[in-house]
C-alpha cells in the first residue's frame, strides 16, 4: 500500500506501547479514525487509528511569521515557503503478531488495505454479525468503504444489551440510526425460523417520525439503495408493524398521523385507551415527574389501587375524580390521618388535569371490530414474535406520555416475568426491544429518585438483558442522563454535540481530537463504541428506508 | 580487537597518548564583525566590477525586486557546506607531538522545484582523518601509505559494525609550521579537512554543470564567499575548467568584514555600508588574487558588491542586514569591464526577494541569513553523526 511517511521517536516524544508519532507531507489528506499500518520488528505489522495531526514548521515563534511576512505585509509573496510537514498521533490497536514493543524510529508507514483495517479494527471474524453502517477511510484515489458489524451478541443480549445514542444532529439522526438498527436486526431475525425471535416496541414521541415504517421511503436514491445492499440489507421497509394511536374521538385531536383511518381500515392501526378497572395500578406512573419526598401521592395511589376509604366499588375514572376530591374538602381525612387534605388537593389538582385534558382514560371499550379500540397492556402482552409496535405519545402532554411509557414498559416486564397471563412461552418473542427518544424526560438525572418510570427503567438496563428486554435510547445531552441507566449500555452512539457537552465527565476518556470532531460530524455520521471494537469508529449510514416527513 | 588508534600505532611507528577527545569547532554564539578575517584578494584600484560607471554612490532596487517578484525566481540551487572537527588523539612521532584531528564534511546543494518543494539535490557526506605527512614512515609513495591506512581503518570491526566508512586520510605538511609561529598543528589539520570540504564543494558545482543543470534561468546560489584558495597542483588547464563551472554561480556571506570593503579608490567603505539604505545595493567593485603570490593563476577576478536586504533599525548592528554578494568574472568583455549592471541588478534584485522567511529566533544570524540557505544548513547538521558517537569511534 502507499507509503505516507516514517515514524518519528524523540527523546521527549518516544513511540510507547500505546501510541506512536510519523511524519507525512503537508499535503497529504488524511483524517482523525484512519487507520494507518507501521512495519514493526520480525515483520510483524502494527497497527494504528490517527488521533492527532499537526502542522508543523521551523517557525520558532509567532513574531518570526510576522517578520517574515516583511514586517507585516500580508500581501507579500515569498519565493520559498517555510519548510513545514504534518505530524500525527496515532493510538496503537493491535500488532498482527500480537507484538506490543514501541514501534521503532523510521519504520515506515503506509495506508492499510481494507484486509488490514478490518483486521486493525476488530471487524474480521465478528461473530453474529449485525450491520451497523459503514466505515469510509482515506482519500480518493486511495478511499476505501467497509461495512461494519456488530456482534448481535453484544447489542441485544445475551453478553451485553442497551444502546444509547446522543447528539444534536436535528433532523431525527438519532430516531434514523435507531431505526436502521431495528431494520437490520428485524431483517435477520425475520429470516430465522427457530431460536432466537425479536419483537420491537417504539414510542413515537415527536410529529410523525414513526408513524409510516412500513412505507417505503420515496426519496431513496440508488445510492441509498447500494449502501443497504453492500451491507446486505433488504430495500424493503419494517414488516409487520402495528400503530396504536391515543384514543379520541375525532382522532386529529389526540395524534398527529393523518393516516390513521386508512391505517384502520388496513388493520394495522388501534387506538388505545385506559379503563380504570385494569389500569387503576398504574395511576402512580402519572406522578413520576412530581417531586415526592415523603412519598405521600405514592400513598394516595396505594390508597386508591386498594380500594381503602371509599374507593371501593369505584368503576370510573370520572367517579374516582369525584370520591378525590371528597378528600381535598375540610375535615374529610378524619378516617385517615396519615394523609393530610393538604396532600389529596395536590393530588386532586395534578390528576384532575390530566384526566381532563386527555381522551384516552376512557370508560369502555368498542368490542365492534372496526372501532379498532385496544388497551395497550393488552396488545403488548400479546405481542408476536417479529412484530413492530409503534405507540404514538407525541401529541399527549408530559405526564401522559410519561404515563403511557411506564405502562408500556410494566407491560413489558410483566409479558416476560410471564405473570399475569398465560401464554405458551414459546410464541412469546424471546427478546423485546424497546426504543424511546428523549429519554432525559424519564432518566435524566434531575428526576426523581422515587419515580416509578426511572426505576422501571433502571430495572430494565440493569437485568433487562437476563430477561431480553432491550433498551434502545436516544436524547440530546448524554450527560444528562442517570449514570446507571447509561452506565448499564454496551453500545454507544454518539451524534454531533456541542463544545460545553463534551467538557462533561462523560467524555473524559474521549481524546481531544474526537472530542472536537464530535462537534463537526454530519448528519448520518456517528461515533461509535461497542465492546468488540478495538478504539471507536466513526459510522455512516444509509438514509431511512421508510417513508419521511419533512413537516413533522 | 584493534580500534583505530592502534592501528595508527602500528601504521607510523608511533605513539598515541590516548588524550582528550574533543570537538575543535567552535561554536558561534553571537554573531560579530571578524576584523582578522584573512584575504587573500585585492581590489584592483581604478576598476569598474560593472559596466554602468557612472553608479558613484548606491542604487535603489525596490522597484525592480518588486517588479520580479512576480516572475521565476533566478535561484533554483542552494549550496552549502560545512565540517565538523574533532582532535581525537595526540600522536608522538619521531619525538614530535602532533595532534590527530579527524572531520565530518558535508556539502550538499538543495533544489526548488517551487516555492513549496525544497529537495536535496547533490550530498556528499565524508569522514576524514588528518594527520602529518610525518606520519608516513617512508618517503615516497604518500598517497599509497595514506590509502593503505585507511582501508585498514575501514576494516575494524568497530567502524564496519555501524557501517560507517572513512572515506579519506588527510595530510598536511608540518612545515608550514615553522613559517608562522601563530599556526598550530592542530589548525593544519583544521585547514586540510576545510580543502577537502572545498574541493567537494566544487565537486558537486562541477557535477551540476555537467548536467546542464545551470543556466540563465536557474543560477546556484553559494553560502560563503567564491574566493577559493587556490589549488594545490594550480594547473592552469583545471582552474579554466572549474572557473567555467562558476558562470551561474554566485556567493553570498553573511558575515563579512566591513574593513575589507574599499571603494573604488581603494579607500575602507565601511562607513558608506552601514548607512546603506534599504534594497539599495553599492556599485560593484573589481578584486582579484594578490598576483604576487598566486600569480600563476592567472586572470582570476570577481566582482563583489553589498545589498541591504533588512531594515537596520530591525537589526542588531548596523552590518546585520547586508549581505556579500560575488560573482566570478567569466569572459573576457566582464574580465575588461565588470558585470553587466543589468545581471548585477537582476541578481540583486533577486536576493532581496529571497530575504523571506526568516529564521528570526532559530539562528543569530537571521538579518542576513537567506532562508534556502538556512534551509540546506539546517539539511546538512542533521546529516552528521552526534559528537559523542563520532568520538567514541576511536
Amino acid at each position: 500500500m502507499k507509503q505516507i511517511g516514517k515514524i518519528i521517536a524523540t527523546e521527549k516524544v518516544p513511540t510507547t506501547v500505546d501510541e506512536f508519532f510519523f511524519w507525512t507531507d503537508k499535503e497529504l489528506i488524511i483524517k482523525p479514525f484512519d487507520v494507518v499500518k507501521v512495519n514493526h520488528i520480525k515483520s510483524s505489522i502494527t497497527f494504528g487509528v490517527v488521533e492527532e495531526i499537526s502542522h508543523l514548521t521551523d517557525n520558532s515563534s509567532f513574531l518570526a511569521g510576522y517578520i517574515s511576512s516583511d514586517f507585516g505585509d500580508v500581501n507579500y509573496q515569498q519565493y520559498t515557503q517555510r519548510i513545514g510537514m504534518n505530524y500525527v498521533r496515532a493510538k496503537v490497536v493491535g500488532n498482527s503478531q500480537g507484538i506490543y514493543t514501541p514501534v521503532l524510529d523510521g519504520s515506515f508507514v503506509s495506508l492499510a488495505s481494507e484486509d488490514d483495517i478490518r483486521e486493525a479494527l476488530g471487524l474480521k471474524d465478528i461473530k453474529n454479525p449485525l450491520p451497523c453502517g459503514y466505515i469510509e477511510m482515506y482519500e480518493q484515489p486511495d478511499s476505501v468503504t467497509i461495512p461494519v458489524h456488530f456482534n448481535s451478541h453484544f447489542l441485544i443480549g445475551p453478553e451485553g444489551a442497551h444502546l444509547n445514542i446522543s447528539g444534536i444532529s436535528g433532523l431525527a439522526s438519532k430516531t434514523s440510526y435507531a431505526m436502521f438498527l431495528l431494520k437490520a436486526i428485524q431483517d435477520q431475525y425475520i429470516e430465522k425460523s427457530k431460536g432466537e425471535s425479536v419483537a420491537f416496541v417504539l414510542l413515537n414521541v415527536k410529529g410523525r417520525d414513526l408513524l409510516a415504517i412500513d412505507e417505503i421511503n420515496d426519496e431513496l436514491t440508488s445510492d441509498d439503495k447500494s449502501i443497504y445492499k453492500m451491507l446486505d440489507l433488504s430495500t424493503v421497509p419494517f414488516q409487520n408493524v402495528k400503530y396504536f394511536y391515543p384514543y379520541s374521538k375525532d382522532i386529529v385531536s389526540s395524534t398527529y398521523g393523518r393516516d390513521v383511518k386508512s391505517q384502520m381500515e388496513l388493520n394495522k392501526a388501534y387506538l388505545y385507551k385506559y379503563i380504570f378497572e385494569d389500569d387503576k395500578e398504574s395511576i402512580d406512573l402519572l406522578f413520576s415527574n412530581v417531586d415526592d419526598p415523603n412519598q405521600t401521592m405514592e400513598s394516595i395511589v396505594n390508597y386508591i389501587a386498594t380500594g381503602q376509604g371509599g374507593f371501593n366499588g369505584i368503576t370510573n375514572w370520572n367517579e374516582l375524580l369525584n370520591e378525590v376530591y371528597e378528600h381535598t374538602k375540610a375535615g374529610a381525612s378524619g378516617k385517615d390521618k396519615e394523609i393530610t387534605v393538604l396532600s389529596w388537593r395536590k393530588f386532586y389538582r395534578l390528576f384532575r388535569k390530566t384526566i381532563e385534558k386527555t381522551t384516552i382514560f376512557s370508560n369502555s371499550i368498542s368490542s365492534k371490530p372496526k372501532d379498532n379500540e385496544t388497551r395497550l397492556k393488552e396488545a403488548i402482552l400479546n405481542i408476536k414474535k417479529n412484530d413492530v409496535f409503534v405507540i404514538d405519545v407525541a401529541k399527549l402532554d408530559e405526564e401522559t406520555q410519561g404515563f403511557v411509557f411506564g405502562d408500556v414498559m410494566r407491560s413489558i416486564y410483566e409479558l416476560k416475568l410471564g405473570q399475569a397471563y398465560d401464554r405458551n412461552e414459546a410464541d412469546i418473542p424471546s427478546k423485546i426491544v424497546i426504543f424511546i427518544d428523549e429519554l432525559n424526560k424519564y432518566a435524566s438525572k434531575e428526576v426523581p429518585k422515587s419515580s416509578p418510570i426511572l426505576r422501571q427503567l433502571l430495572d430494565i438496563t440493569e437485568r433487562g438483558r437476563s430477561l431480553g428486554i432491550i433498551l434502545f435510547s436516544a436524547e440530546q445531552f448524554k450527560s444528562d442522563i442517570h449514570d446507571r441507566v447509561k452506565g448499564n449500555c454496551a453500545t454507544h452512539a454518539y451524534g454531533r454535540t456541542n463544545a460545553i457537552e463534551i467538557s462533561k465527565p462523560d467524555y473524559q476518556y474521549v481524546p481531544p481530537v474526537y472530542k472536537s470532531m464530535l462537534t463537526r460530524l454530519k448528519q448520518g455520521e456517528y461515533v461509535v463504541q461497542n465492546p468488540v471494537f478495538r478504539s471507536l469508529l466513526n459510522i455512516k449510514f444509509p438514509r431511512p428506508i421508510y417513508k419521511q416527513f419533512k413537516n413533522g | 580487537m584493534k580500534n583505530i588508534r592502534k592501528i595508527l600505532e602500528d601504521a607510523t611507528n608511533g605513539i598515541c597518548y590516548d588524550s582528550y577527545r574533543y570537538c575543535a569547532d567552535e561554536e558561534l554564539k553571537v554573531p560579530t564583525i571578524n576584523y582578522e578575517e584573512t584575504q587573500s584578494f585585492t581590489l584592483l584600484k581604478d576598476r569598474y566590477g560593472e559596466t554602468d560607471t557612472s553608479l558613484k554612490q548606491t542604487k535603489d532596487l525596490t522597484k525592480k525586486a518588486k517588479q520580479l517578484s512576480n516572475s521565476e525566481p533566478l535561484f533554483k540551487y542552494f549550496l552549502d557546506g560545512s565540517r565538523r572537527t574533532y582532535k581525537v588523539d595526540d600522536i608522538e612521532i619521531n619525538k614530535r607531538i602532533f595532534p590527530i584531528m579527524a572531520g565530518q564534511i558535508g556539502v550538499a546543494c538543495c533544489e526548488r522545484k517551487n516555492p513549496n518543494n525544497f529537495k536535496c539535490k547533490e550530498l556528499e557526506s565524508n569522514l576524514v582523518l588528518s594527520l602529518p605527512v610525518e606520519a608516513n614512515p617512508e618517503t615516497r609513495n604518500t598517497e599509497l601509505f595514506f590509502n593503505n591506512l585507511k582501508e585498514k581503518i575501514n576494516n575494524t570491526p568497530r567502524v564496519q559494525k555501524i557501517g560507517l566508512k572513512f572515506s579519506n586520510i588527510l595530510s598536511y605538511s608540518s612545515k608550514a609550521n615553522v613559517d608562522s609561529k601563530e599556526l598550530k598543528y592542530e589548525h593544519l589539520g583544521i585547514a586540510a579537512i576545510q580543502d577537502e570540504m572545498v574541493d567537494s564543494e566544487k565537486k558537486i558545482v562541477a557535477n551540476l554543470t555537467a548536467k546542464n543543470l545551470l543556466n540563465e534561468d536557474s543560477y546556484l546560489l553559494k553560502d560563503g564567499s567564491l574566493q577559493y584558495k587556490p589549488m594545490k597542483t594550480g594547473e592552469y588547464k583545471e582552474l579554466s575548467k572549474i572557473k567555467n563551472n562558476y558562470r551561474c554561480v554566485i556567493g553570498v556571506s553573511k558575515l563579512f568584514n566591513p574593513e575589507f570593503s574599499k571603494d573604488r579608490s581603494g579607500k575602507s567603505n565601511a562607513a558608506l555600508l552601514a548607512k546603506l539604505p534599504l534594497y539599495h545595493r553599492t556599485p560593484a567593485y573589481m578584486f582579484q588574487h594578490e598576483r604576487e603570490k598566486w600569480s600563476y593563476l592567472g586572470d582570476y577576478k570577481y566582482s563583489v558588491w553589498y545589498v541591504r536586504i533588512r531594515d537596520a533599525k530591525h537589526t542588531e548592528s548596523p552590518f546585520a542586514g547586508i549581505v556579500k554578494i560575488e560573482k566570478i568574472l567569466i569572459t573576457e568583455n566582464e574580465n575588461e569591464n565588470g558585470l553587466e549592471s543589468d545581471l548585477i541588478d537582476v541578481i540583486t534584485a533577486n536576493i532581496i526577494n529571497e530575504r523571506n522567511p526568516v529564521c528570526y529566533g532559530k539562528d543569530s544570524r537571521w538579518a542576513n541569513h537567506l532562508y534556502p540557505v538556512y534551509l540546506t544548513e539546517l539539511f546538512l547538521k542533521s546529516k552528521y553523526l552526534s559528537d559523542i558517537h563520532f568520538l567514541n569511534l576511536f
